[in-house]
């Protein structure tokens, strides 16, 4: 990293004046309270006795001898409390924001695991809490909407642009500008202008530095691949993250190629994308020739997002970590095939993971070993695929 | 000096504060931004803000956002917004013209070529809104290069140490935003206008243009006798043509006369002075 905020020349501080104070203050806030020790002990006890951390490492034995190749682990995060990992950001921010005196908390959020988890945290701290959420994003994702609802939160329906996660970002925005005083803004991942996607980074790190501990353990040295899914990019930079200076592990992130590369109706922003600026930082961007940002596509609402956190941009550009984009036919396959060959089903967002784990897995050979960070768990995904493949 | 600087140095001297109207451009295709902004600067408007439309305005409310669709959808590119801008010179239109903007259009054509083509069709000034100080030494350097200016905003919860440093390197203007929100039609001033103007004009001497919530004449005098050098008007008069079930020309008319009111209101100061000479 360079300057504050900075991953090569990717990431800063794109931001309107309006919400320069604000973004200062929590800048602030966030630097005393990472270094504190009264906030990093309350964290760490939340994720442990509320949270179910740490999760396990899972050898994922049957799927291993399916797919022959490379031992297959699954860092375990669909079993983390509200079924996905956003429930480490989500808890750390929102004891920040109570930290920082602010009362009330918003989200923005694709899939709804994000707005669950912000939901969650902010009844168990006893914050007010609105979510953010596109009108096609609502209607796929029903139950997380009533999720929502039932833990208190209060969920605000986004018809502008194309009515998914990148609306619901700019909503959330202006609704910060001009509520900032009492509010903080809890994005849901990697992405927005310094310090989100440190701040974020650093709280999904804990998923890293755990695989680490627990491969150690279970198999005596590190692994040889870490693979994830990249939506704006929190789960797989938080399994990545702790293993940055381990030069012999390498990094694979799965995007979202939606109908197809070719088709353009996909969400593979690393991939596909080119330089600009997005939601506060510069990234790659799926964005037309003079720069308005594409609709994006996928069958997984998570990640249907157009850009991608800036570090990523960076890690792909320096060839730490490499990215490659899984269609929704392959994504739904692999859902398909750990739910029968190992009793787990995924999320849609964590099935392109397993895809891209298995070619992974092949490539490497069976002496080694590849931890895959298994995001979320797939019950709200169930309708969706029973509904896609003519069940309901 | 820039034409920018010259206009507001020419209404000081005249008593008058500056009236600068937003016009997106490419809503209703740009037949009727040539127009519109042709009604507009007859009607007394000393700078245009010619808007070029961004898909993710996030610092828009829904008048802005709903007008940059319509206008995005209808197939507008950057290069329609350098036409406009030729054809507004063409009619022989000579008033300073801000582009106002978020800044990935700019970065997608890239930076410096951005800068160049503005200055060569007519532009003056480049307003990117989503730039703050911190990340602006690239458009400035451009802008400077192309002698263009750059106009910078500030806003309620901007620090004092923060509005001086803003101020410090202001070219042409600098624009206050009169709320901590976004952009959209108000009936009144509200109190954080008021005090942020004060206080702004006592850290310097840069003329300021208070905008987000203008729409009447009421507003333009409590704004210039709390020491705006102008004000920049931009939904209340999308709302006029897009709220409307009239013809074209009914239309310009009504916003013509609608903005000769907002400009006889900016004319506040010398009556003021003129008043007070007369006690
Ligand atoms: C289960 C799951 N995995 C992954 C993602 C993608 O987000 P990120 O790339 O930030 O991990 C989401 C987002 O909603 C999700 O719900």
């Amino acid at each position: 990293m360079t300057a504050d905020g900075y991953f090569g020349r990717f990431g800063g501080f794109y931001v309107p004046e309006v919400l320069v104070f604000a973004l200062k203050e929590l800048q602030a806030g966030y630097r005393r309270f990472s270094q504190d020790s009264d906030f990093k002990d309350d964290l760490h006890n939340l994720l442990c006795t509320y949270a179910g951390r740490p999760t396990p490492l899972y050898f994922a034995k049957r799927l291993t001898d399916v797919v022959g190749g490379a031992s297959i682990y699954l860092k375990r995060e669909d079993l983390a409390h509200t079924g996905s990992h956003k429930i480490n950001n989500a808890l750390g921010q929102a004891l920040l924001a109570k930290r920082m005196g602010k009362s009330r908390v918003i989200a923005e959020t694709g899939a709804g695991q994000h707005g669950v988890a912000t939901a969650t945290a902010c009844a168990l701290l006893g914050l007010d809490c609105e979510v953010y959420m596109g009108e096609t994003d609502v209607e796929r994702q029903k139950l997380n909407c009533y999720r929502m609802n039932l833990l208190g939160a209060k969920v605000n329906v986004v018809r502008s642009g194309s009515r998914t996660l990148k609306d619901s970002i700019n909503e959330a925005m202006r609704d910060y500008a001009s509520t900032s005083d009492h509010t903080h803004y809890l994005i849901g991942s990697v992405v927005g202008p310094h310090p989100y996607p440190t701040m974020v980074r650093d709280f999904q790190s804990v998923i890293g530095a755990e695989a680490k501990e627990q491969t150690l353990a279970q198999t005596g040295r590190l692994p040889d691949a870490l693979v994830a899914c990249v939506g704006g990019g929190s789960n797989s930079i938080g399994l990545f993250h702790p293993f940055a200076e381990d030069k012999e592990v390498q990094m694979f992130g799965a995007e979202a190629a939606g109908e197809g590369i070719e088709t353009g109706r996909h969400s593979a922003s690393v991939v596909a994308g080119r330089e600009g600026v997005l939601h506060g930082s510069r990234t790659l961007i799926l964005q037309d020739d003079d720069g308005q940002i594409s609709e994006t596509a996928s069958v997984a609402a998570g990640l249907d997002y157009p850009a991608v956190g800036p570090e990523h941009a960076f890690l792909s550009g320096i060839g730490r970590a490499k990215y490659s984009a899984v269609t929704d036919r392959e994504a739904v396959s692999a859902f398909h095939q750990l739910s029968e060959a190992e009793g787990i089903i995924p999320a849609l967002e964590s099935a392109h993971a397993m895809h891209l784990a298995t070619i992974v897995a092949r490539d490497l050979g069976s002496e080694k070993a590849l931890v895959v960070c298994l995001s979320g768990r797939g019950d709200k995904d169930v309708d969706q695929i029973a509904r896609l493949e003519g069940m309901l | 000096m820039s034409l920018i600087g010259a206009t507001f140095g020419a209404l000081k001297s005249s008593g008058e504060g500056a009236y600068i109207p937003y016009v997106c451009c490419g809503d209703r295709g740009t037949e009727f931004t040539v127009k519109l902004v042709r009604t507009l600067a007859k009607a007394g408007a000393d700078i245009v803000e010619l808007g070029l439309p961004f898909s993710d305005p996030l610092a828009d409310g829904p008048t802005i956002q709903a007008a940059m669709v319509r206008a995005l959808s209808s197939g507008f590119t950057t290069q329609s917004l350098f036409d406009t801008i030729s054809r507004i010179r063409d009619d022989g239109i000579g008033k300073p013209i801000v582009v106002m903007t978020y800044y990935n259009p700019v970065v997608r054509m890239g930076v410096d070529a951005f800068c160049e083509k503005l200055s060569k069709v007519g532009g003056d000034a480049v307003l990117t809104v989503d730039l703050p100080i911190e990340e602006s030494r690239q458009l400035d350097d451009a802008a400077g290069d192309n002698g263009l200016d750059v106009i910078r905003l500030v806003a309620p919860t901007t620090s004092d140490a923060r509005a001086r440093e803003i101020m410090g390197q202001a070219t042409g203007f600098v624009y206050a935003v009169s709320i901590s929100g976004v952009t959209g039609a108000k009936d009144t001033l509200p109190d954080t206008a008021v005090s942020l103007l004060g206080r702004l004009s006592r850290i310097s001497s840069v003329p300021v243009a208070l905008g987000f919530g203008i729409s009447n004449q009421g507003q333009v005098r409590d704004a210039i006798s709390a020491g705006a050098s102008g004000v920049v008007e931009g939904s209340a008069l999308i709302n006029m043509y897009s709220q409307s079930s009239q013809d074209e020309e009914s239309v310009l008319d009504l916003i013509e006369k609608h903005s000769r009111g907002i400009k006889s209101a900016t004319r506040f100061i010398s009556d003021e002075e003129t008043q007070k000479e007369r006690l």
